[in-house]
């Protein structure tokens, strides 16, 4: 696109879009959003409202539809009545009757079970309807906010319709899925071909939530379009990163996934491995999906784990205890969690990075439920100065440099140096400066479900892992997992920074973990 | 928390807006930008909530200038506030008399956030140029309003004369919404256009910035037809296989689409209020060539995108009788016996200064 002659060509070939016209905002082709198991709880917290703040933002394109398939008895009214609902309570933007009005007109129900083919014939014949009603020409996105085991059946179900067929009306058809996706290696790869078989491989839109906050794509800015940081980037200069996910929550009622899965399943895999790729990854060439994804392949792949695995990975469960002025039950108490159940819900490894920037930087990574606050973060300690000019007892309380991306609560970022205490004596200590992102931005940031899910429907997979991230994690927790079988995690009091195992880790190499 | 302070001089409202941050505890700054809102006394209030508005988005310092009586005695009064309903933003409110109303950079200048953008808004009509207006020639960005005017449509010619790469305006900060639906009506079409309509209610100016986006876009005549409103009614684009791409609004609140051999969909299309508008403004303080263009189009000018950006300060004295007072650059003589003057004065007024908290 040359902006050069003064006349930018259009982008997809559209003479009105102008790549100069940053006014416009991007806006998806005519498609329909296709979600199964609508009546869920992820659907009516997240994705209804993500689709009404969408279209009252204006990002929704004039040809849509939003089609629903759960197995209630239900006609298009019941429906609307829900979707209603959830988009009032769950709303970012505020609720307005007309925004509703035209998105109510564009909602569709189809009951039915996933086994029932007579249904997905239904769902079929809609969606083609669809393309005379409402314009959507083809093109669908598939949202599969079921549980994984009955993957199988809808994806069999959408081949057998040919639903999933882009070439069949000639328009995109994409999938979303959400994790987990699997629960170890040959699991995840299972999966992954039964998904593969039916969509191909760049229309599947994984999706981690976490890529879809503000901060952790502030990370890349931060690190590739400033000069301050990146030269101090790397194993010269940092001496260890520490990643923290703490949720100050129990497992709710979640027993029955959460007792199969634990800490290193449900949160390390996903979530903490996709920040550490984004903080160790080298610059991606282009910013676009695939350089800024092969990157972070590279890292995953490059991740290795500790020789001496009783020490550097260590696994807690949290026991009874006080967390914020309430008495909390121990895991084991909680609502049909199996008597004896060795399952982690706190987890803290240290891994290494082989790659020449990262060599001999270990990073620490813990996450947990019931510590005593909700905060994620990723803290880079720097290296101490290699000499220190001033008196010994001068710079007693100087620590290390840190910087701090702070992901949640309070996204920003800290700066800690150290800086001479006013008055007559030489007195160095640690001081923080602190960006806070929501005061020079104040705009309240768009939901992580509803960039993602804009995305999704524009097709930028830039914020979604791709099958080989997956599978490298996959790599990195096996191994754990398999050393865990079997032995009783630690125990830690609810509202406590995890049990002391984790402590003394970090004693081992002479650090301490850093209270968030 | 507000300070006002009665007859005083720039160095004082520094002191003052720094000594409020301190307070404030706003040490460590996240300024994105300045905001000068040049506005006349009766339009105070609302200027202040639409960029306050604004500011939610994109945290600033917001210095209002207004500019009062010209045949008084000169005086500056001023009301500091930081935090507070303004959220991360603070605020000083100048009210210049005298002589004093066409020297306001003189205060302003010091008042600028270091090192970040200045942004510049006539909330009422703007200068015939606007490097009469020392202001504007200080801003990166110059924000306008045509409707503002008592003839938006020659205040549109007058824009397109005085161009300069970064002026903006808000009439066509208020077709965006409707840019962007035709924009997504013709994400799917590939027929080629051929002429363009857009009807409105008379004198609106924005309406012929629509159609000369439209002519410069798709290379096609493009008119505009008079209806009755409110603001822009409808837009139709024609094409040459007899197909054609309009959206109707008759009631500045729903908008329907319709496109030949396609159902009609109802839109929600809403006229935005002026801290929307003004939002939008601050999210790019680049120059906004797709303006120039339209603008270009709409008023037959040329080249407007190859202008300089930069403008020189031209004196214009409002008053060519009092011109000896104050030539385009002060002499030195006038200048230093002006000063006289003003310190005696100021020695002997009692100044006041009050504080209230809100």
């Amino acid at each position: 696109m040359s902006e050069a002659g003064g006349v930018a060509e259009g982008l997809r070939g559209n003479p009105l879009r102008d790549v100069r016209d940053r006014r416009l905002p991007r806006v998806p082709d005519p498609c329909a959003l296709v979600v199964f198991g609508v009546t869920g709880d992820l659907a009516c917290k997240k994705l209804i409202p993500a689709v009404y703040d969408l279209g009252n933002r204006g990002l929704l394109p004039p040809g849509f539809a939003l089609l629903g398939f759960a197995r209630r008895d239900w006609g298009r009214g019941e429906f609307e009545a829900l979707a209603r609902k959830a988009a009032e309570k769950g709303s970012r933007t505020g609720f307005r009757e007309d925004v509703w009005r035209r998105i109510a007109d564009s909602i569709k129900f189809v009951p039915g079970s996933f086994d029932d083919d007579a249904a997905f014939d239904r769902l079929h014949d809609t969606l083609i309807e669809l393309e005379q009603t409402h314009g959507i020409q083809g093109n669908a996105a598939f949202y599969l906010s079921i549980p994984p085991s009955m993957f199988p059946v809808v994806l069999k179900q959408m081949q057998r319709t040919g639903m999933a067929d882009n070439d069949a009306r000639g328009g995109w058809r994409r999938v979303v899925v959400e994790k987990p996706f699997g629960h170890d290696l040959p699991s995840s790869r299972e999966l992954n071909d039964l998904v593969d078989d039916v969509f191909t491989a760049e229309d599947v839109f994984r999706i981690d939530h976490y890529l879809g906050k503000e901060t952790v794509q502030n990370l890349l800015a931060l690190r590739f379009a400033n000069t301050l940081f990146e030269p101090v980037w790397n194993g010269n200069f940092v001496d260890s990163v520490q990643i923290t996910m703490a949720e100050d929550v129990g497992i709710g009622g979640r027993a029955a996934f959460y007792d199969n899965a634990g800490a290193a399943r449900d949160v390390l895999q996903n979530h903490v491995l996709q920040l550490v790729a984004l903080t160790a990854m080298e610059e991606p060439v282009s910013f676009d999906a695939e350089a800024i994804r092969t990157e972070k392949t590279k890292v995953l792949g490059a991740i290795s784990l500790p020789k001496d695995m009783e020490h550097y990975a260590v696994r807690g469960q949290y026991d009874q205890g006080w967390l914020g002025g309430e008495r909390v039950p121990s895991y084991l108490d909680e609502k049909d969690v199996p008597a004896g159940s060795l399952t982690e819900t706190y987890a803290a490894v240290r891994l290494g990075v082989e790659t020449r920037r990262w060599a001999g930087v270990p990073f620490y990574l813990r996450t947990g439920k019931r510590l005593p606050r909700r905060v994620t973060e990723i803290a880079v300690v720097f290296k101490r100065a290699p000499h220190l000019p001033f008196a010994m007892t001068d710079t007693e309380e100087l620590g290390h440099n840190q910087l701090v991306v702070r992901v949640q609560p309070d996204e920003g970022i800290t700066l800690r140096f150290g800086s001479k205490v006013p008055g007559s004596s030489m007195e160095v200590r640690d001081v923080s400066m602190d960006f806070l992102y929501g005061e020079s931005f104040t705009e309240s940031s768009p939901e992580a479900y509803e960039r993602l899910l804009l995305d999704v429907l524009i097709g930028d997979a830039t914020l979604f892992p791709r099958n080989e991230e997956v599978e490298h994690s996959w790599r990195v927790i096996d191994p754990l997992e398999e050393f865990w079988a079997g032995r009783k995690p630690h125990l830690y009091r609810a509202g406590e920074w995890g049990p002391s195992a984790a402590d003394e880790m970090l004693a081992l190499d002479g650090r301490v973990w850093r209270r968030p | 928390m507000t300070t006002t302070l009665w007859d005083t001089n720039g160095n004082e409202i520094v002191q003052t807006l720094s000594h409020e941050r301190r307070a404030a505890g706003a040490i460590a700054s996240g300024l994105a930008l300045t905001l000068v809102v040049v506005v006349d006394e009766k339009h105070v209030a609302e200027a202040q909530s639409a960029a306050t508005t604004a500011a939610a988005a994109h945290p600033c310092r917001l210095l209002i200038v207004v500019r009062r009586r010209m045949d008084t005695d000169d005086r500056l009064d001023a009301e500091v506030q930081v935090g507070g309903h303004l959220g991360a933003n603070e605020c000083v409110v100048m009210r210049m008399y005298g002589r004093l109303t066409l020297h306001a950079e003189s205060v302003v200048l010091p008042l600028l956030a270091s090192d970040a953008p200045v942004v510049t808004w006539w909330y009422g009509p703007a200068p015939e140029r606007l490097a009469y207006d020392a202001l504007g020639v200080q801003a990166s960005r110059r924000i306008t309003d045509c409707a503002a005017a008592e003839d938006p449509l020659a205040e549109l010619k007058r824009r397109a004369k005085d161009y300069a790469p970064g002026d903006t305006d808000l009439a066509w900060t208020r077709t965006t919404p409707w840019r962007s639906l035709l924009a997504s009506a013709f994400d799917d079409s590939s027929a080629r256009p051929t002429s363009a309509q857009v009807e409105a209610e008379a004198g609106n100016p924005s309406a012929p910035l629509i159609a000369g986006w439209l002519t410069a876009r798709l290379a096609v005549r493009s008119k505009v037809v008079e209806s009755k409103g409110p603001g822009i009614t409808s837009v139709e684009v024609r094409f040459e296989d007899k197909g054609h791409v309009r959206i109707d609004r008759p009631d500045g609140h729903t908008a329907t689409l319709s496109r030949t051999a396609r159902p009609d969909r109802p839109l929600p299309l809403k006229r935005r209020d002026l801290g929307d508008l003004i939002a939008e403004e601050l999210r790019r303080l680049d120059a906004d060539q797709p303006y120039a263009e339209a603008l270009q189009a709409a008023t037959k000018t040329k080249d407007l995108n190859d202008r300089p950006a930069k403008r020189t300060h031209v004196w214009k004295d409002p008053e060519p009788g009092a011109k000896k007072t104050a030539p385009k650059a002060p002499t030195a003589k006038s200048a230093a016996t002006k000063k006289k003057e003003k310190t005696a004065t100021r020695k002997t007024a009692a100044r006041k200064k009050t504080k209230a908290s809100r």
